[in-house]
């Protein structure tokens, strides 16, 4: 076998993550001879009694619970807060979205992390779907989605039901907490979750009242297109 | 009211009427938040945690008003009476943590609450930029929080952390002061 | 046995690497590949991507075992939830170590982003992370 040149080069390490949140890696491709320079950090320092996070056990707050009540308050204040730097609703959501997009991501390896040898990835849309409906909901709100549905008329679009958003039930949520903004917040957990796993989706929140749930929410999920031809593929390979 | 009774209020409460969420989905949310922050202020970690104190502040506001419904308390019985309830119950109820009471002044004034835990720490390693360790006060929302909810009381308290585990130092302890007692006349929330 | 070790981002970014020797039946620990081998390890291992991209669809275990050749060497996977690719160069097999090397690495590296200062294919510097690579590494290999 002879070695072929990569067809893309490595990304080099970015000179100083910390001073970049937000950028994750640089652009610029590497040359050849160029080395990555060597792993260093600055001097953090450790408390004797708590060394670092490498030694906290991760399955020690799987089951820990804190009040909801908290949970209100902060996300209240993340919507205040976010409401001053943004001109507009839809703003707004892109930016709740992003906030609950970094959460979904963590959840995605933490979950996964935890079922251990047995941990499998998702390969399939219904895995995937059923992952999020089922793991990530009971993991987060202590229950599972209220339903799941496949679009009646569009392939690529599933719907992720729930009758009554986790914060919507709390009767001390500040009022600026509206059902979208929660709902926002959740579709951007989601779309983590999906882009992470390779399934990447628009995942956009809409407000669906019934008499018997006035808080129902639909996460109206619509994937690209790749996603859908990639499964075409796997459904094809097997019997 | 003795301490050993303050325990047993917070713990019932804690147990029966307290609705309650997985514990991640608020340190996640925290750390988003204070993230989000660093991020937009540029790492201005004063500003960062001038800004913590700031939401701290609103949720104290209205989160005595939740602590007064599930618990029932009259008014305090003095100030170290105050300190017992914060630690035992209202953190309780809120964190699901007792931080101890300890370092009183002569005075009886000012007191400090020392975390053996903080749920709202949990997995955090702050910035290795050289300076997040000696500027960032991770947890100062707590700060805001007892300063907005004591002055519902008619309390004005000076709070700030003095020390952090996240920053290397061996504990974390918070310093609460009692500035003054408000008058009745005088209309609280004035931020 | 030398070992070259690298996490990649998911936008095909090296996350960390490091060269290692074995430390079983006295090793030092320290890699012997010959400098020309040495310049080649990251692009074999960039090329053996192309692979792990291919098998992480029909396996969907976390551990892929060997996922590609290069004469006498082989390349090791282990892709994340998160799509995060785990890739070890080695010269023997040794399917049970390379687990429990990754699975270690592994739960390093979600405590890595469990740290909110932290984001998804950023480098990761910590020296404490490092340390848990390398401790695992002289564990297992």
């Amino acid at each position: 076998m002879s070695l072929q040149p990569p067809t893309s080069p490595f990304v080099p390490f970015s000179p100083n993550p910390a001073l970049q949140p937000g950028t994750p890696s640089s652009t610029t491709p590497l040359s050849i001879a160029q080395k990555p320079p060597p792993v260093s950090s600055a001097s953090l320092r450790y408390a004797s009694t708590r060394r670092s996070i490498y030694d906290r056990n991760l399955n020690r707050t799987q089951r820990a619970e804190l009040s909801k009540a908290s949970f209100a308050f902060l996300f209240g204040e993340m919507i205040q807060y976010a409401q001053k730097r943004v001109s507009g609703i839809q703003d707004l959501e892109k930016k709740l979205n992003i906030q609950g997009y970094s959460i979904g991501q963590r959840l995605l390896e933490l979950l996964l992390f935890r079922e251990g040898r047995s941990a499998k990835r998702e390969t399939r849309i219904l895995g995937i779907l059923q992952f999020i409906a089922q793991t990530v909901y009971r993991h987060l709100f202590n229950k599972p989605a209220d339903g799941l549905e496949r679009s009646h008329d569009k392939d690529d679009e599933y719907m992720l039901i729930d009758h009554e958003p986790v914060v919507n039930t709390y009767i001390s949520v500040p009022k600026e907490i509206s059902l979208l903004n929660c709902a926002a917040f959740v579709a951007g957990i989601i779309e983590a979750v999906l882009d992470g796993s390779l399934f990447p989706a628009r995942v956009t929140a809409h407000s669906t009242p019934t008499d018997q749930y006035p808080g129902r929410t639909v996460y109206l999920i619509k994937f690209e297109e790749s996603v859908l031809e990639r499964e075409a593929m796997l459904a094809g390979g097997k019997p | 009211m003795s301490t050993t009774k303050h325990a047993r209020i917070g713990e019932e409460v804690w147990k029966s009427r307290v609705d309650k969420v997985n514990a991640e989905l608020v340190t996640l949310t925290y750390g988003s938040i204070v993230q989000q922050l660093c991020k937009d202020l540029e790492g201005d970690y004063t500003e960062v945690n001038k800004q913590l104190d700031k939401m701290g502040y609103n949720i104290g506001l209205r989160l005595i008003e939740d602590f007064l419904a599930k618990t029932n308390m009259g008014r305090c019985n003095g100030f170290r009476d105050t300190a017992e309830s914060i630690a035992k119950i209202g953190f309780k109820i809120f964190l699901n943590i007792t931080p101890t009471v300890t370092n009183w002044s002569a005075d009886n004034k000012s007191f400090s609450l020392v975390f053996e835990e903080n749920p709202l720490a949990d997995f955090v390693e702050l910035p290795d930029d050289g300076r997040a360790q000696n500027e960032l006060w991770y947890s100062n929302i707590l700060c805001g929080v007892l300063r907005g909810a004591l002055e519902m009381v008619q309390m004005q308290v000076e709070a700030h952390f003095a020390s952090d585990v996240l920053r290397g130092n061996d504990s974390t302890e918070m310093r609460v002061e009692l500035i003054r007692i408000i008058d009745d006349e005088l209309p609280p929330g004035d931020e | 046995m030398s070992f070259y070790f690298a996490i990649i981002g998911t936008r095909d970014n090296p996350l960390y690497t490091y060269e290692f020797g074995t430390s079983k039946s006295g090793g030092d620990g320290v890699a012997r590949f010959r400098e020309d081998q040495r310049s080649m390890n990251q692009f074999i291992l960039h090329s053996s991507l192309d692979m792990v991209e291919e098998v992480q669809w029909t396996n969907r275990d976390l551990y892929l075992k060997t996922v590609d050749r290069f004469n006498n060497l082989m390349v090791s996977g282990f892709v994340t939830g998160g799509n995060i690719k785990f890739l070890l160069l080695h010269d023997q097999k040794a399917e049970d170590p390379i687990r429990q090397f990754f699975t270690e690495v592994h739960e390093a590296y979600v405590k890595t982003l469990m740290n909110p200062f932290y984001e998804v294919d950023m480098r990761i510097v910590s020296v404490v992370f490092d340390q848990r690579v390398r401790a695992a590494a002289r564990k297992y290999l």
